[in-house]
């Protein structure tokens, strides 16, 4: 027989004028390899079909089941309850809107930063269907690739306080994303481009270094790393009329393709 | 297939010759030197510790090359600048403050609880540098036997927060600048922490030192 789990979660549907903000509790036997989000899909067939929730592919590539697990943010599909308390709380991510429960728009918020740091391959070359793809160098398609694995569930977003108190923060997702862009050398932007788009406090200046986003980033992007490499980027186009262009291409510390 | 965008009107509106977008590497600059300052200027006071008579000689050879003559207030200035700059990240509204304060507690992320320690250190350091320095740069020459005196008459509880407050705000600094310029990646990261916690423990050990063998001259 497992532990009993007690689930405090947090309800409230904003489409619904009667219902408040509160906390609700469940019990459920644990069983063996039970994730988070199976233990919720039991509570809503067996207990209570109003919960709401998201989910997708149950396998941490979706990236819809983020929310916050007993005060950090993460993915419910990835996390075993076995790895929790008896008691574990549950709250939707915070930042994003609440649509019900522990379901959040992260579709919305991710859209509208994509369009602010024009989240797309910047081309002068005219696209021929017909031609064969441009060969990569493997070591830099690896590089890319790693960049690109980020799902947008949102959780570095949620756990960042700098987020958390200034809604204008692009977030490390959104740097991570444009750093993906800065290495391809596909992308023609050059880093007076790259700086235009996040050399301010709403960009890479506003982050703290606080790095709770690379501390429970669910698929291990190494967000501070890109953080580091775009803010000293952005730093040194910031300051190049008055550092030698030697130093500052010495400390610039990226092996870019870009000028 | 995306053509080169041109930039939003709010983007061309700013430019890398823009003040504003120069605050963080200010911020960073200022910080670092501070931070090279305040490891030397704790060695020089530590060496109270071997001989009053080292320290008294450091004093003046400080003075009489007017080295602390024009480092206290260049300090002093920079310290202001550097928190002048730094503030514009500080979470000064109380709504603000409740929010970060609320998700550090339920996030309960060493990285993130030591921000608020940089903030709350940040502002004695910066009430602390001035009455440090008005007190020591008024009554020159520099001699330990008077820093005995000070700490005799009272002074010694302003040093027991002083010392900690900038050991702290320092070495978290350091760690914070060398994270978020890139310089600690993410697998040299932890090791890297240990060492500057090291390091900071090792001052403030040198530091209490140096202050309880400042007080037993005094006596």
């Amino acid at each position: 027989m497992g532990r009993k789990l007690t689930f405090e979660i947090f309800r409230y549907n904003p489409a619904d004028p009667k219902s408040k903000p509160h906390m609700q509790s469940y019990e459920l036997e644990e069983t063996p390899s039970m994730t988070l989000f199976i233990a919720l899909n039991k509570i809503r067939e067996e207990q209570d079909p109003t919960l709401q929730f998201d989910f997708c592919c149950r396998a941490g590539i979706c990236g819809s089941c983020g929310m916050v697990i007993n005060g950090k943010p993460g993915l419910a599909c990835h996390t075993q309850t076995a790895d929790l308390p008896d008691k574990i709380t549950l709250h939707p991510l915070p930042v994003f809107k609440l649509i019900g429960d522990l379901s959040v728009d992260t579709g919305t918020w991710f859209r509208n930063t994509g369009k602010k740091i024009e989240s797309w391959i910047h081309t002068n070359k005219k696209f021929d269907e017909n031609a064969q793809e441009e060969r990569m160098d493997n070591a830099l398609a690896n590089q890319i690739f790693e960049l690109d694995r980020c799902v947008e569930c949102g959780c570095c977003v949620a756990a960042c306080g700098t987020a958390r108190m200034r809604e204008d923060f692009m977030g490390a997702t959104a740097i991570n994303r444009l750093a993906r862009f800065y290495i391809d050398p596909r992308d023609n932007r050059t880093p007076a481009d790259f700086y235009e788009v996040i050399g301010d406090d709403q960009g890479v200046f506003g982050c703290m270094g606080l790095l709770a986003c690379d501390n429970v980033c669910p698929k291990q992007i190494p967000l501070q790393d890109q953080l580091g490499i775009m803010r000293r980027m952005a730093t040194l186009e910031s300051v190049k009329a008055i550092i030698p262009e030697f130093l500052r291409k010495k400390l610039m510390g990226c092996k870019s393709v870009k000028p | 297939m995306s053509q080169i965008t041109p930039l939003t009107e709010v983007q061309a509106a700013r430019s890398p010759r823009d003040l504003r977008s120069r605050l963080d590497f200010w911020q960073a600059l200022s910080g670092a030197c501070l931070a090279i300052f305040v490891c030397f200027h704790l060695i020089f006071e530590g060496s109270v510790v071997i001989s009053p008579a080292i320290t008294d000689w450091i004093g003046w050879a400080m003075e009489v090359t007017y080295v602390a003559q024009i480092a206290a207030p260049v300090v002093l200035l920079l310290i202001i600048f550097h928190f002048w700059i730094a503030a514009r990240k500080m979470p000064f509204l109380a709504g603000e403050m409740q929010i970060f304060i609320n998700h550090s507690k339920a996030l309960n992320d060493v990285d993130t609880w030591l921000w608020i320690v940089q903030v709350l250190t940040a502002v004695v350091i910066l009430a602390g540098a001035f009455f440090h320095v008005y007190t020591v740069m008024t009554d020159l020459p520099i001699e330990v036997i008077k820093s005995a005196q000070r700490l005799h008459m009272g002074w010694w509880l302003f040093y027991v927060f002083f010392l900690p407050c900038t050991i702290l705000h320092t070495g978290i600094g350091i760690y914070r600048i060398a994270v978020k310029y890139g310089f600690l990646s993410k697998e040299k990261r932890y090791f890297w922490r240990g060492v500057i916690w090291s390091g900071m423990g090792c001052y403030l050990v040198l530091g209490t030192c140096a202050l309880i063998r400042v007080w037993f001259i005094g006596n």
